[in-house]
């Protein structure tokens, strides 16, 4: 009792972005790294474990959806390390070119073909809420629904009390506390915790710790993806870079007034 | 059989929803909370009503109304809430489902869309099968107009799992950051609260509102998160954006990629702010702005 799984993806890092001649995402040159709200999820499990539930197993799941495998294979592996070493026991990662590039309602179905075909019995499933990638918040409510377990969005908050979770959600004009019986689907936001930086030992050990490689043909019931990724465009924001510099504050302060008078955005 | 269903809170947003959704023809309403209903029914489709606004009740009248008509098409605005409540109707019958949706085309067997991703520094266009779940980006869309016909109203209960202990509105400074035109932002470079004064100074002089970076908001509450700038705070798109003592997190950046006109002023040469700045000045904030603050009200009212 009170196992938990955590939800990690290893995203597209925006930071990384490029574009072809074109002005085309250069999918192919973007490497991949642990979804940043993710860390939060995993700080999170940790926490509660170390609080409630001595003892028990952190499970990750991850669902590879940019592929081809063969050349995000390392990536992804440092990705889900990276949530080994900070706590995580055991990882399941699924990794299958059928399912590239993938699309929530996959990531969700192969998620819970997952818990149940290891026979995962968590107590709670924790998700960042949103990906830096696609940031679309889904898969936890579809998890969550598919499993038929209570979930809780947008949390920055988490206590348990007895059998149930009594958690902070953080919508866009309140707060509002809300329980939920356990087992529970919650997502978190970054406001939950600091993540701490895994110690060298952890780091090392995570090596160690296991990671569960599944195919599709391993699963029951994923759903192919049905979004097709028609086009995808870098936002080009130009900005001008322009450096001001003067002998003095005041020369400096008025060239830069001068250059905004000029762009017309101030009337000085 | 009406083809879409639109799902809401209030009536803008229900407005634009329709406006995306009548390109299939026939809609009916799911609206949510505290609503005008008749008002609603004066767009001439079918209105049910369910009058608490948590996500799980959402949900469940969503569910009931949706398995009623099995609609081709459900449209929303895009809000935490809807988020929740959407993706719990989309995962039970793994229905695509996209958010922040614009330029959406619907046809009988499909929808298209555009829709920023990779935290703002792209756009993609994507296609789903029908049927679908879109929620649309929020005053992108025309609002539909009202027609002759009014529609029916019916009442919707719902008993959720997850209960409600507290609900406390989050404070607010009384800004609208999003529809400012001129933003004096703050960041970590600040060394305390009060030190923020030197930022209000030169926005007073400016006629500029204050924003502000996600440490400041999130973490130590200096400032109400409606000052929030950023991915997970507010998008916005003044004509003069003036960063001071902030670095340029990406998800700061993309919160101002719409700015006509960034300077930043920070005393590393290295923060990535100065490669998203159109004029940057490398100094002490500390030092700078009194100066800044001084010229302007100078140069602004001679």
């Amino acid at each position: 009792m009170g196992d938990i799984v955590v939800l990690l993806k290893p995203a597209l890092n925006p930071e990384m972005i490029r574009g072809t001649q074109d002005g085309s995402v250069d999918f192919d040159y973007m490497p991949l790294k642990l979804s940043d709200i993710d860390r939060n999820a995993v700080e999170e499990a940790v926490m509660l474990r170390d609080q409630y539930f001595k003892g028990s197993k952190i499970y990750s799941i991850s669902v590879v959806t940019w592929g081809p495998a063969s050349k995000r294979d390392k990536d992804v592996k440092m990705a889900v390390q990276e949530g080994l070493a900070k706590g995580v026991d055991e990882a399941y990662i699924v990794e299958d070119d059928s399912i590239v590039p993938g699309d929530p309602v996959t990531t969700a179905s192969a998620i819970v073909a997952v818990i149940r075909k290891f026979g995962l019995k968590p107590d709670l499933i924790l998700a960042g809420e949103a990906t830096i990638d696609g940031f679309s918040g889904q898969v936890a409510g579809r998890v969550a629904v598919k499993l038929g377990l209570p979930y809780v969005s947008f949390a920055r908050k988490v206590e348990l009390k007895g059998n149930s979770i009594v958690a902070e959600r953080d919508v866009e004009d309140y707060v509002e506390v809300v329980e939920a019986p356990l087992p529970a689907v919650v997502s978190v936001t970054r406001e939950i915790n600091a993540p701490r930086p895994p110690t060298l030992v952890q780091i090392r050990m995570a090596s160690r710790k296991p990671q569960h490689m599944v195919k599709l043909s391993d699963l029951e019931g994923v759903v192919t993806p049905k979004r097709r990724l028609a086009a995808a465009r870098v936002l080009a924001v130009k900005r001008k870079q322009m450096i001001i510099e003067g002998k003095t504050p005041e020369e400096t302060a008025d060239k830069l007034l001068d250059a905004l008078a000029s762009e017309g955005v101030i009337k000085a | 059989m009406p083809t879409s269903m639109v799902v809401g809170s209030s009536e803008d947003d229900i407005a634009e929803a329709l406006t995306v959704a009548r390109q299939l023809g026939d809609a009916v309403i799911v609206a949510y909370g505290n609503v005008n209903t008749g008002s609603l029914a004066e767009y001439g489709h079918k209105v049910y009503h369910v009058k608490a606004d948590d996500p799980e009740s959402v949900f469940l009248a969503v569910k009931q109304v949706y398995d009623e008509v099995k609609p081709s098409l459900v449209v929303a605005p895009t809000n935490k809430n809807l988020k929740d409540a959407l993706s719990r109707l989309s995962g039970l019958y793994d229905l695509p489902m996209a958010t922040e949706v614009f330029n959406v085309k619907v046809s009988g067997s499909s929808a298209s869309y555009t829709r920023g991703f990779l935290s703002g520094r792209a756009l993609e266009d994507d296609q789903v099968p029908l049927p679908a779940v879109l929620l649309i980006a929020a005053r992108k869309v025309p609002r539909a107009q009202k027609s002759q016909a009014k529609g029916e109203v019916v009442e919707l209960q719902a008993s959720p799992a997850v209960k409600i202990i507290e609900r406390r509105p989050k404070e607010r400074g009384g800004v609208n950051i999003e529809t400012a035109e001129l933003i004096v932002s703050v960041g970590r470079g600040f060394r305390s609260k009060e030190d923020l004064k030197l930022a209000f100074e030169l926005a007073e002089a400016l006629g500029a509102q204050i924003g502000c970076s996600r440490p400041i908001a999130a973490d130590l509450k200096w400032l109400g998160e409606d000052h929030w700038v950023g991915l997970s705070g507010h998008k916005v798109a003044p004509r003069l954006y003036v960063a001071i003592g902030i670095s340029g997190a990406p998800q700061h950046l993309a919160g101002i990629t719409d700015a006509k006109v960034v300077v930043a002023i920070n005393n590393d040469k290295s923060a990535p702010i100065f490669k998203n700045c159109d004029y940057g000045v490398v100094a002490d904030l500390y030092q700078f702005v009194p100066v800044l603050t001084k010229r302007v009200k100078e140069r602004l009212h001679r």
